[in-house]
């Protein structure tokens, strides 16, 4: 077990930048732009409505909200809280994508892969922590930067509200801000297992590509479906690729029919009634499984290249 | 507990047509300073990183009973190598790298490696990036020699360092890190530097053993005679593996001569491993 934490410390260490940097820096921002359009730089005018019903500030409108639609308003809360947390979150494909890419080729180009190999820590091991730390271990660091944020975003609106006099309480809908924290890591598990293929791919070429990694990641896939267009004129690669990537969610969510109307729906679909879907969907789909394959496929050929690897 | 260390039979190494390591058998005990001498690409490293399990090889190799190419991860607790180029990652701080090794190698002795340290001037909080060539080997040596290992490997230790760090790391080597437990493989090319510790040597040549032998044997074996004036063409007639001239008087280089004979044509002295090296290697020492 101490071998699997020191491991996974290294990576950590070796990938900061990715992993804490970038989403700090970006929470960082997003917070300083909270803070400057509430005080004063942005004024609640950017809402035609709010002058006729003599509103001033945040707590005005927070107090208005509550009033009516009371039912809807912790849901708003929380999904707009969400909405704060997009900009971090723009930045983890790019973190996910190069980490893997670097993960088995910079240590072959430093040539640090021969201290790493003196340590008694087998190849299959050190593949494996790659893996899981950039594929579990790095959004679990953003979502624990994106609710950082949040409850700094909250605790600094709380304190405007409580200036301005509105319902303060109302900005802590804590029960589903934390449930929602946890769907998020459902729903994460459930989207990496689908796009785990091409994550696998990654990793793979990071182990393979002797150089320019970031070439062969992009440009054997892209071949493999200009070749398949060319001589076939069919799309089927580009179209597994999309599926495994996100577009399986078009088959999960066939059979529902949201009825939204309102932030409580939005909720209660996408971290509940959606991640049912999406889970039962997931593992009856052969298409699920299939992608899981190939994915042991590539980490095995990783795995066996970083073996012979000096 | 094994007694042999490393064990090989028939090993060898071609990358397509190129046979870097031809079929070579040997084996080598605990409890030994081997000093593995060849010329540029003759084949060392090749037959290194077979034993350390780095790369795949023909032939059957046993190293502390384990496979090395399938249980290197097994090995490593038992065998610690330092590559012949610099291997420390360069992104890591000192302790950070001392604190790695603490978390995945169960012989790793914190205080040991900071004991080394201490007598150096490394500083523990900057990244190796920023460490001279020569602070980098003291960090790299610090932690092998903290490691408690059966066999340590060592590819050109010292390259690139100044000669008071040389002489002190093989004086350190010798005198805290080795013992009748453990077995040493050095490769250099500076063999005047190790060729008082080596207990055994082997010396490589165009990917073939020519040579293995105990250090005592093999200097008891060559004798150099300044030959005194006149006496030329006697020395000629018993022999000489190799022949030359110093302050004009010719020199020749025997191989297992009785000495009290050689005593006769002149000076004697026994020869260092670095010409027994150059004598073995002109070909006519065999």
């Amino acid at each position: 077990m101490n071998t699997y934490i020191a491991l996974v410390k290294r990576e950590i260490l070796d990938g900061k930048n990715g992993y804490i940097r970038v989403p700090a820096i970006l929470a960082a921002i997003t917070i300083a732009l909270v803070v400057l359009s509430a005080t004063g730089l942005g004024e609640l005018n950017l809402v035609e409505d709010f002058d006729r019903h003599e509103i001033e500030n945040i707590g005005d409108a927070l107090a208005m909200a509550k009033e009516r639609e009371g039912a809807e308003l912790p849901a708003a809360v929380t999904v707009g809280y969400w909405m704060l947390s997009v900009l971090t979150w723009m930045a983890f494909p790019f973190v996910i994508f190069f980490s893997l890419l670097g993960s088995l080729y910079e240590e072959r180009r430093d040539r640090s892969i021969l201290f790493w190999k003196s340590m008694p820590v087998d190849d299959w091991q050190e593949v494996l922590v790659k893996l899981f730390t950039t594929v579990l271990i790095a959004p679990l660091i953003f979502l624990a930067v994106t609710i950082a944020a949040q409850l700094i975003i909250a605790f600094f609106l709380s304190i405007v509200v409580l200036f301005q006099g509105g319902p303060v309480m109302s900005l802590w809908p804590l029960g589903l801000m934390i449930s929602s924290w946890f769907s998020a890591i459902g729903h994460y598990v459930i989207w990496a297992l689908w796009a785990l293929p091409a994550l696998a791919w990654v990793l793979f070429v990071s182990a393979y590509a002797s150089r320019l990694p970031f070439m062969w990641a992009i440009l054997v896939p892209v071949v493999i479906i200009a070749a398949e267009g060319m001589f076939f004129e069919t799309y089927e690669v580009a179209r597994w690729i999309a599926i495994q990537l996100g577009a399986w969610q078009d088959f999960a969510f066939q059979g529902v029919h949201p009825n939204i109307d309102g932030p409580r729906d939005v909720l209660g679909l996408v971290f509940g009634r959606a991640q049912w879907e999406a889970f039962t969907y997931s593992v009856t789909s052969g298409r699920f499984w299939f992608g899981l394959v190939v994915a042991a496929g590539f980490v095995f050929g990783a795995i066996e290249l970083r073996k012979r690897a000096t | 507990m094994t007694d042999t260390v490393i064990e090989a039979r028939g090993l060898a190494k071609t990358y397509g047509d190129f046979q870097a390591l031809k079929p070579s058998n040997f084996s080598v005990p605990l409890g030994r300073i081997l000093g593995v001498i060849g010329a540029n690409g003759a084949g060392k490293t090749t037959m290194l990183n077979a034993v350390l399990g780095l790369m795949s090889y023909e032939g059957e190799l046993s190293v502390m009973g384990c496979n090395p190419s399938s249980e290197r991860g097994k090995l490593m607790q038992d065998v610690c190598f330092i590559a012949d180029v610099a291997t420390l990652p360069k992104w890591m701080k000192v302790s950070e790298v001392l604190d790695y090794v603490e978390g995945v190698h169960p012989r790793f002795n914190r205080d040991k490696a900071m004991d080394f340290l201490s007598r150096t001037k490394v500083p523990l909080d900057r990244k190796v990036r920023a460490l001279s060539k020569g602070m980098t080997v003291q960090v790299h040596l610090a932690v092998v020699m903290a490691i408690d290992a059966k066999l340590l490997v060592l590819d050109e230790p010292t390259l690139g360092l100044d000669i008071m760090f040389r002489k002190q790391f093989y004086a350190a080597l010798l005198e805290e890190y080795f013992d009748e437990n453990r077995t040493v493989i050095v490769t250099t090319h500076q063999v005047e530097e190790i060729e008082h510790i080596l207990s055994d040597v082997m010396f490589i040549k165009d990917g073939e053993i020519v040579l293995e032998a105990e250090m005592d044997e093999l200097t008891q074996q060559f004798i150099e005679v300044m030959v005194t004036p006149g006496k030329e063409e006697e020395a000629q007639k018993l022999g000489p593996i190799s022949k030359g001239v110093t302050f004009g008087k010719t020199t020749c280089i025997y191989k297992n001569i009785d000495r009290e004979k050689l005593a006769d044509l002149g000076e004697t002295r026994r020869l260092g491993l670095a010409d027994i090296f150059v004598a073995t290697m002109t070909g006519e020492g065999q």
